[in-house]
């Protein structure tokens, strides 16, 4: 068994590999998300920026904000570790990862960590970015960036358990492109779910984006309702679930040991 | 040192038997050779302790910590190089050794790393990206990666597959000190030369199977019992007169020598065999079999 702290020093230099992956190639990985969130919020926020959305006194662009910043966290914190695994194993260097005497524990939690990291600075980034638009805005600083670190830290875990199980970029990417680019549209990261029409509004009871976009807007804004409990125990129901099946998946060697 | 016990595995998908139950006790400071054909399983069974392949049954221990409950502690005990790997682009040499050092807890390793280089005639190579290494010093490469750790035991997995024959006499003397220095050594390689020069333990697997573990002093020995003597004459010989020989299998060559396969003890026998028929000769060689003729024997028994 290997749920353990075993090498500080292992596992400090393997997060700091994971960090350096995608320091070392800032274009591609932080400057072009940051963009798209860009473009995004200057055409539609400016376009709608008048539009009252249903929260009492805030306009569209103010709902944008967060909902882009968590969309950039999420894809970042995702595409850290399942790129990194995926690459190593299209690299035929995956099997370096169990030469190491580094726990199963400390593994997972330095590619999550990693991926947690990257998700963080986008949105961060994301957010400052908007401060040229709307001004800084920011209701609970604190909070706004625990709940970045919280989506990221699971959608991280998502991208560590999608690198181990899957074998090639391709299915990656209709990952991203077929399960989590939809939920993420329909997490509320652009508009309010509630206000779909027929069944619509119910796919938010299972979208791990919802809770986590209606959290991360609701510190940013400074308005709660009740819901916030019952988002934050799913939040973290989910987070320490995903954590555990990633572990559990290093644990048994899948995707990077041969049955 | 390293011991495996009854050791199979059954590759998943397609069910390939590639261990039928391997037994192997590797002492302290040894330097063996495991040798096989293509496909013999040699690389399944270095993989498995790598923990690279899970095993279908049997026992494994390294350094007395079972690979299956205590693999953290077998990783620090062994360090391999493996035969077939990718390499990891992004850093140059000194970066993914310092790296490497750092995955098994080493903060400061500059110096060990910087012998490490100069004894693999990597020194000039220290800052270079990886990828402008030739294939030789990419191997030269993977055994100091394996070595950051000062790993009690090193299995080699072909290491010298694609090096130039200079290169090939330096890397057996770094084996050779390395052994020296107390580090038990395995290797696999299909030179078998190397194995004759190199190892004090000779171990052949076969389809799955060991089929000879021996001292390698000894199983030359085993083998020498028999020995090839040539003769040559000054005459052209005849092989219809040869009869009297024919329980040591004569044969004729270039007309005028003559081969016989001879048990050791029966020599002083030939010889007056041969005097007895006046024949002359001019010269005698007696050859004791290599490494390489055992093997191709026992191989295709
Ligand atoms: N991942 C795998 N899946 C299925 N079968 C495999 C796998 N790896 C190896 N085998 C099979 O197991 C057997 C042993 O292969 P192995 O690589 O251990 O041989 P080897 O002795 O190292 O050969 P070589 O000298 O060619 O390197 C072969 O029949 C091979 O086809
Ligand atoms: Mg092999």
């Amino acid at each position: 068994m290997e749920i353990v702290f075993y090498n500080k020093v292992g596992f400090i230099t393997l997060l700091g590999r994971e960090i350096q992956r995608f320091m070392k190639v800032p274009v591609q990985t932080i400057l072009g998300p940051l963009i798209s969130n860009i473009l995004y919020l200057g055409i539609f926020g400016g376009m709608l920026r008048t539009r009252q959305v249903g929260i009492e006194g805030v306009n569209y662009l103010q709902f944008l904000v967060p909902g882009l910043a968590s969309m950039g966290a999420i894809f970042a914190a995702f595409q850290n570790p399942s790129f990194s695994l995926i690459s190593q194993k299209f690299q035929n260097t995956i099997q370096d990862i169990n030469s190491y005497p580094i726990s199963n524990l400390e593994k997972s939690l330095a590619f999550i960590l990693g991926g947690t990291f990257r998700g963080v600075l986008v949105g961060l980034l994301t957010y400052a970015s908007t401060i040229v638009f709307i001004g800084f805005e920011l209701a609970h600083p604190l909070l706004f960036l625990i709940s970045l670190g919280a989506t990221s830290f699971l959608f991280a875990s998502f991208g560590l358990i999608a690198g181990l199980v899957l074998d090639n970029f391709e299915r990656m990417d209709f990952l991203l492109s077929i399960i989590i680019t939809p939920l993420a549209y329909l997490g509320g990261v652009f508009f309010e779910i509630s206000k779909l029409p027929g069944l619509l509004p119910a796919i938010r009871f299972i979208n791990p984006i919802y809770p986590l976009v209606s959290i991360t807007r609701a510190v940013y804004l400074g308005i709660f309702d009740g819901s916030i409990y019952w988002q934050i125990g799913i939040a973290a129901v989910m987070i320490i679930g995903s954590f555990l099946t990633a572990v559990t998946l290093f644990e048994k060697g899948i995707g990077i040991k041969i049955r | 040192m390293l011991s495996i016990s009854n050791l199979s595995k059954t590759y998943l998908p397609d069910k390939k038997e590639a261990l039928k139950g391997v037994t192997l006790d590797i002492e302290k400071g040894e330097f063996t050779a495991l040798l096989g054909q293509n496909g013999a399983g040699k690389t399944t069974l270095i993989n498995i302790l790598a923990g690279n392949v899970l095993k279908t049954e049997g026992m494994v221990k390294i350094g007395g910590y079972s690979i299956g409950s205590h693999a953290l502690e077998t990783k620090r005990i062994i360090g391999i190089v493996p035969q077939d790997t990718g390499y990891d682009f992004v850093f140059s040499v000194y970066e993914a050794l310092k790296k490497q050092s750092g995955y098994f807890g080493i903060r400061h390793n500059g110096e060990y790393i910087d012998e490490l280089l100069e004894s693999l005639y990597l020194t000039d190579k220290k800052f270079s990206n990886i990828r402008g290494l030739s294939g030789g010093m990419k191997k030269r490469f993977l055994i100091a990666k394996a070595l950051v750790h000062r790993p009690k035991i090193l299995v080699l997995d072909e290491p010298t597959a694609g090096v130039d024959i200079e290169m090939r006499h330096t890397l057996y003397d770094f084996l050779i000190r390395l052994h020296q220095s107390g580090t038990t050594i395995i290797l696999t390689t299909h030179y078998i030369e190397e194995a004759e020069k190199l190892c004090d333990r000779v171990v052949i697997i076969d389809s799955g199977r060991i089929i000879a573990d021996e001292p390698k002093t000894q199983l030359i020995e085993n083998f020498s019992r028999k020995v090839t003597v040539e003769f040559q004459f000054d005459f052209e010989l005849d092989s219809a007169d040869m009869a009297f020989l024919n329980a040591y299998n004569p044969q004729i060559e270039e007309k005028t020598k003559l081969r016989l396969r001879v048990l050791k003890k029966n020599l002083p026998e030939v010889f007056q065999l041969i005097s007895r028929r006046n024949m002359e000769f001019v010269d005698l060689a007696i050859e004791k079999p290599t490494l390489e003729d055992i093997y191709l024997s026992i191989i295709h028994r």
